[in-house]
């Protein structure tokens, strides 16, 4: 039968057996790697992690720290581009769910833009905003706007009830009151998770921006440090990456949970 | 327990992906069932990783002229005579160095500088100089611009590279602080891509051909600082063999065809007769260039077009005794290597070794 309820010592004794199966997955491809070059850098041990983590945290000859360096350039670039593309895409959706006239303008462009990926315009992008910071911020920002700004449209437009909205208005509330009120009160979960869902695509285009033109941060020195097989920096990375991804939805779902918490889990 | 099934399924499945991931085809075992042609014996199997670039592209057009058969199971008169089984593996450069750090080829070609890094770690025998950069790789800044004015100004390219090689030596020659000429890093092909486009915070770019000729071309006013011309026969493109695989069997006589394809192909180049299709073979394989671009790349990416040319490299004093420290000096101070890597001239204990006993003419065995 599905659905079969486990208790949580079993849960908890699947995931150690899940997470335990996956460092063996590793050990067991280094293993391999190690028979074919018993000196191989690729696929380091697990326990290498200690010397790609003092390569990160040893200061250079300028002073600087690339794990700090890193982390301050990617995630800079990746919360100013989530907030300018989240706020934009709000905007937008909303008017769209709310004005049958502003939908019918913007659907054919944004439908369509929102099923080309930007690492496909990677160019396009430099000729529009160069190779600098306002290059990085718009691509993730226009990478979450068109499909985030499609979600919240529908949400506006479906999720909401004529009645609630013939209501509103019977009770004499204003063209504004009614968006703010009725509409967007609605929708604001939905939004939350439709965020939530678009961080991970955001972090794949800026990462693969980084790594043509970054200077400095996590794609950038990812593909530096793997031309020159150091992979033990490559790896923290990725367990960085991974690390953070789960930190930001959990932190979205707990916020969705304490802002509306009539929505349920 | 039945709710315990599919998890257990799924980790044992994990585990075995884990251990059985695709065996390598460098393994001579299994060519077994491969050989299509069928002839006498079965064929030890070689893989050589290459990238469009002049005097490597010269392997897409052996391949393509039938001199070798880059398909595993399939080989051509070359591979007959040797009495190997060549795989021909095209990649970009970056994933070719990748290939060879990985153990996933055999051969690749690279320059001098890059196989520093990958030697720590795999032993490394260069058999083959193709060909040395004397004007294919160049700083070009905008019209205004002189060394000078580029003082405190970036120029882009990639770091960590031979463009910061030769940027930094050139900065050298000239007597200059290599602090004050900042060197910022990004994509080659982007970089010209940003120049060519006329974008205002990119006034100066490091980058190789095809990005020189493209750039100069595209960019009106755009013109050449330094370039490699300054320092001929320091930045060596070549074949290298891992040590493991030249040891296997067969290894030898690998190396041997692959000397013969690119000789063969050098003779092709230099016939009057054949001299102009093989260029636009090779153009072919490098960014599409015509007949008259070709020309004009094989000025600035000079060919080590006979065995005598490449064997008074290897064993020339400069390369021995300047060249080769300085690109380790190079390497170690910019961290492209933790350590030194050994370097050695027909020295089978060093990590780098350059050897000539294989540079032979073509039509000998």
């Amino acid at each position: 039968m599905i659905r079969q309820p486990v208790s949580t010592g079993t849960r908890w004794i699947l995931s150690a057996i899940a997470i335990g199966a996956m460092f063996m997955a590793y050990e067991a491809i280094s293993f391999r790697q190690t028979q074919k070059n018993p000196k191989q850098t690729v696929v380091p041990g697990v326990t290498s992690i200690t010397t790609g983590w003092q390569k990160l945290t040893t200061p250079n000859k300028r002073g600087e720290t690339w794990l700090v360096e890193d982390v301050k350039a990617t995630y800079g670039r990746l919360f100013l581009g989530l907030g300018l593309g989240i706020g934009l895409s709000i905007v937008v959706g909303v008017a769209m769910g709310a004005y049958p006239w502003i939908e019918a303008l913007l659907v054919p462009p944004i439908a369509f833009f929102a099923k080309i990926p930007p690492t496909a315009m990677l160019a396009v992008y430099f000729v529009l905003f160069g190779t600098k910071l306002e290059m990085f911020v718009a691509m993730v920002g226009f990478s979450v706007f068109f499909t985030l700004a499609q979600s919240i449209y529908q949400a506006a437009k479906k999720d909401v009830s004529d009645d609630g909205v013939h209501k509103a208005y019977s009770l004499g509330a204003s063209s504004g009151e009614v968006i703010y009120e009725v509409l967007w009160k609605q929708i604001l979960p939905r939004v939350i998770e439709s965020i939530r869902l678009q961080i991970g695509p955001a972090m794949v285009f800026l990462i693969a921006a980084e790594y043509v033109v970054g200077d400095v941060g996590i794609g950038y020195r990812i593909r530096i440090q793997s031309r020159i097989l150091n992979m033990d920096v490559v790896y923290i990375y990725l367990i960085l990456l991974g690390a953070s991804g789960l930190a930001m939805e959990w932190a979205l779902t707990r916020f969705r949970r304490w802002l509306c918490p009539w929505f349920g889990e | 327990m039945r709710s315990f099934y599919p998890f257990l399924l799924i980790a044992a499945t994990i585990m075995t992906i884990g251990c059985n991931s695709r065996s390598t085809t460098t393994d001579p075992a299994s060519s077994d069932t491969k050989n299509a042609k069928g002839d006498a014996g079965v064929k030890p199997v070689f893989s050589l990783a290459w990238s469009e670039y002049p005097s490597w592209s010269v392997f897409g057009v052996a391949h393509e002229k039938g001199l070798i058969d880059g398909d595993e199971g399939k080989t051509g008169p070359v591979e007959d005579k040797w009495g190997v089984d060549i795989v021909l593996k095209e990649a970009d450069y970056d994933t070719c160095l990748a290939y060879y750090g990985a153990s996933e080829t055999d051969a690749v070609c690279m320059t001098n500088m890059d196989t520093l890094a990958p030697s720590l770690s795999r032993s490394s025998v260069a058999f083959l100089p193709t060909s040395t950069s004397v004007g294919a790789d160049a700083c070009i800044a905008t019209d205004t611009a002189d060394l000078a004015s580029l003082q405190g100004k970036p120029t882009y390219g990639l770091e960590m590279s031979v463009s910061q090689y030769c940027f930094e030596r050139n900065l050298e020659l000239q007597g200059k602080t290599i602090a004050d000429f900042p060197f910022k890093n990004m994509d080659p092909g982007a970089a010209a891509q940003a120049m060519q486009t006329g974008q205002a915070d990119i006034q100066s770019i490091m980058v190789w051909n095809p990005f020189v000729m493209q750039t100069l071309r595209t960019r009106d006013g755009a013109k050449v600082i330094f370039d490699s011309s300054t320092i001929p026969e320091e930045i060596i493109d070549m074949v290298v063999i891992g040590k493991d695989a030249l040891a296997r069997e067969g290894g030898d006589a690998f190396v041997g065809a692959v000397v013969d394809t690119f000789y063969q192909i050098n003779a092709m180049m230099a016939d009057p007769k054949t001299a102009d299709e093989t260029l636009v073979d090779i153009g072919k394989k490098f960014s599409s260039l015509s007949l008259e671009d070709m020309k004009q790349v094989v000025q600035q990416t000079r060919f080590y077009a006979t065995p005598q040319a490449a064997i008074d490299l290897f064993n020339g004093e400069t390369f021995q005794t300047k060249t080769m420290p300085q690109v380790v000096e190079f390497c170690e101070s910019h961290g492209i290597v933790a350590s030194k890597p050994t370097i050695g001239f027909d020295d089978a204990d060093a990590q780098v070794n350059f050897v000539t006993k294989y540079l032979k003419p073509a039509t000998s065995k």
